[in-house]
């Protein structure tokens, strides 16, 4: 299952459109990295090949392994076994100060003593940098990052997104081979979150570095990653663009971990070469899907469809199938969309999103209405684990 | 109400010492001349300052307060040097192990400080503990002269006051965060670089700290020298037990007091203002 998940191909599409170039496939290459703890695997044999400018998440709960990678690329954990690879140079064994990577901290860390400017050129007075080009390149980042005003402050004379501006260029500063980010917005509230992800993905690319960030939340990851792997008990569960993992998981669990989702379980009950049809225990008529899927009858499948991919009406839709009777339990009214939480005939409850595309549109529906609920044939995806 | 405790017990007191240092010795009791008195009704201050002259006039005095100073700044150098690697690495160990090694640190100071500077007459004499082992691994003949040596004062001020270096390097030292050193690390600083870079500069307050509680006290040491040093080692703090109750000069002993406290008194001010600016600069 792992190695048909890493072979899995990258489709041309993938935001930023470049084109591959030989070699380039494989800038960072991961292989079978393994870390223990004390008979704990942190991260159980992961192989990856990561692409030369690309920004790659690393998404997953608490304790999945991801920052425990992302620490063995950084150099700060020794692989228990496995080979770390960068633009050709095995970097497995070199420590972290000799390694061509920078990584922005989770909460900064950054120096308090030193000022702005200090902390921005600390790397590079490290690599021996004379005075003068170090100036230049310590008030070209600052520039990069609008921080220029700021370049005599103190750490703590600053706020969160300044200071996340400030951890930006001190990593950018070297101009790393590899950017590691931990958490990168995990310090600051939402409203700014969202501007800053779009602003250190537009940086990232501008200067073309590749990246490698950790995450548990995934907004951050679909936002500013080009491809993400789902990670789970240290393994990858999945990699995939960020449309592929939404709309085509591969699981139960990253059908779970990414959004939210609606999932039927039961037995595949045709199977023929351009349909199938499941019955599902929950629901009265068997659902219809109008592909094949490499199955057989009887087989244990869960169908999973996002709430927004379903229709509620409140007359039954003319459709022969994919339809399902019930009431309104609850509504979670989100001023832009409503979540209607419908408890259907046989018992068991779904999600299903409405756009308020008119306004006073939520008011069509209250609490305790008979709905139908309906989804198109190709809309949801059959679950084989 | 703490002014009250302040006024009773550190102000009063001062103040007295500093009245007396204004007055003449006499052969009375107490055994100096007022300096406030009363001619027909009313009162009448007469401070002389000829305690002071004298003190400016003989070289026994100045020389006391440099060779005082002198040993004070190389203890306390000395302490930094043994107390740093020592609060380092408590400052590393597991929560658990980290207590009983502060737990270490402090309990020798529960018993007497005067059987502690003993106990080292009994480690530093000629039959000593140190002297008797070095004979029985032949490498000496005769014993080595180290009591009443200056190197038995400043191993005694070393020995008294390494708690005192140690505590609030500690305090500051376990407060570091290690992401901070990693950073350094991500940025190409080797341990040792990492170290000069980060660790020291951050611990700059304990440092000075550490430095004010061991060179403050160990300038007016009175013990250590007199039963570790020999008749040689001439510190302040003997000058004034010499003045006070052998000469039973009490104006001249007060005034030894009062020199020897605007003498601290300089620095620890310089580090106040010093500390002031640093703590303005973190609040704006």
């Amino acid at each position: 299952m792992t190695s048909a998940i890493t072979s899995t191909p990258i489709p041309a599409a993938t935001p930023g459109g470049k084109p591959d170039k030989r070699g380039v496939d494989d800038y960072l290459v991961i292989d079978t990295v393994r870390k223990e703890f004390d008979g704990f695997v942190a991260v159980d044999d992961v192989s990856i090949n990561i692409r030369k400018g690309e920004i790659f998440a690393l998404l997953g709960a608490s304790g999945c392994g991801k920052s425990t990678l992302l620490r063995c690329l950084a150099g700060f954990e020794k692989p228990t076994a496995g080979r770390i690879v960068l633009a050709g140079a095995d970097v497995t064994d070199l420590p972290p100060y000799l390694r061509p990577i920078n990584m922005m901290f989770q909460s900064y860390a950054l120096f308090p003593h030193l000022t702005v400017e200090q902390n921005i050129a600390f790397g590079l007075k490290q690599d021996g940098m004379a005075k003068e080009p170090c100036q230049r390149r310590v008030d070209e980042m600052l520039n990069l990052v609008q921080m220029s005003k700021f370049a005599k402050r103190k750490p703590h004379q600053l706020s969160g997104g300044q200071q996340q501006r400030v951890a930006l260029a001190r990593s950018l500063a070297k101009s790393p081979k590899l950017l590691l980010l931990d958490e990168p917005m995990g310090a600051l509230d939402k409203k700014l979150r969202s501007q800053m992800q779009l602003e250190l993905v537009n940086i990232i690319e501008t200067l073309g570095v590749t990246c490698v960030m950790v995450t548990h939340d995934q907004e951050e990851a679909m936002t500013m990653a080009n491809r993400i792997a789902v990670m789970e008990a240290g393994r990858f569960r999945q990699i995939g663009s960020p449309d592929e993992i939404y709309e085509q998981p591969n699981s139960r669990y990253t059908a779970e971990f990414i959004g939210s989702v609606n999932l039927f379980e039961g037995k595949i009950d045709k199977d023929e070469k351009d349909f199938v049809t499941i019955a599902c225990p929950t629901l009265p008529d068997p659902i219809y899907v109008a592909h094949g899927v490499t199955g057989f009858t009887g087989m244990d499948v869960a169908f999973a469809l996002r709430p927004e991919k379903m229709q509620i009406s409140k007359t039954e839709p003319a459709e022969p199938h994919n339809k399902a009777h019930g009431i309104i339990e609850d509504i979670a009214y989100f001023g832009d969309h409503s979540v209607y939480h419908i408890r259907l005939d046989r018992g068991t409850k779904v999600m299903c999103n409405f756009v308020n595309q008119q306004r006073w549109a939520s008011e069509g529906f209250t609490w305790n209405d008979p709905v139908w609920i309906s989804w198109g044939d190709l809309e949801g995806v059959v679950l084989t684990s | 109400m703490p002014y009250f405790w302040l006024l009773l017990f550190f102000a009063v007191p001062f103040l007295i010492a500093l009245k007396i240092s204004f007055a003449k010795a006499a052969i009375a009791m107490p055994p100096y001349t007022d300096v406030l008195y009363w001619v027909d009704g009313f009162p009448v201050v007469k401070l002389r300052g000829e305690n002071y002259l004298y003190l400016l006039g003989d070289s026994l005095y100045i020389n006391a307060y440099l060779s005082s100073l002198k040993i004070a700044v190389v203890s306390t150098f000395l302490c930094l040097l043994l107390g740093y690697p020592m609060a380092y690495s408590i400052s590393r160990m597991a929560p658990a192990t980290r207590n009983i090694a502060l737990l270490l640190v402090i309990l020798p100071s529960w018993t007497s400080f005067l059987i502690r500077i003993y106990a080292w007459v009994g480690i530093l004499k000629p039959n000593g503990l140190i002297n008797n082992y070095l004979m029985y691994l032949g490498l000496i003949d005769s014993p080595l002269k180290m009591l009443h040596t200056p190197i038995a004062v400043y191993i005694g001020i070393v020995y008294a006051y390494l708690p005192f270096m140690v505590l609030p390097l500690y305090t500051n030292l376990v407060k570091h965060d290690h992401r901070l050193l990693e950073a350094a690390s991500d940025l190409g600083a080797k341990p040792w670089q990492a170290f000069l870079k980060v660790t020291l500069p951050l611990s700059k307050a304990g440092i000075i700290a550490g430095c004010m509680l061991v060179a403050i006290p160990a300038v007016g040491e009175f013990v250590i020298p007199e039963m570790l040093g020999g008749p040689e080692t001439l510190m302040i703090g003997r000058v004034l037990w010499q003045e006070f109750f052998n000469n039973r000069d009490w104006p001249v002993a007060s005034a030894v007091a009062m020199v020897m406290l605007a003498l601290l008194i300089i620095p620890i001010m310089i580090f106040h203002r010093a500390q002031a600016k640093e703590m303005e600069g973190k609040l704006t």
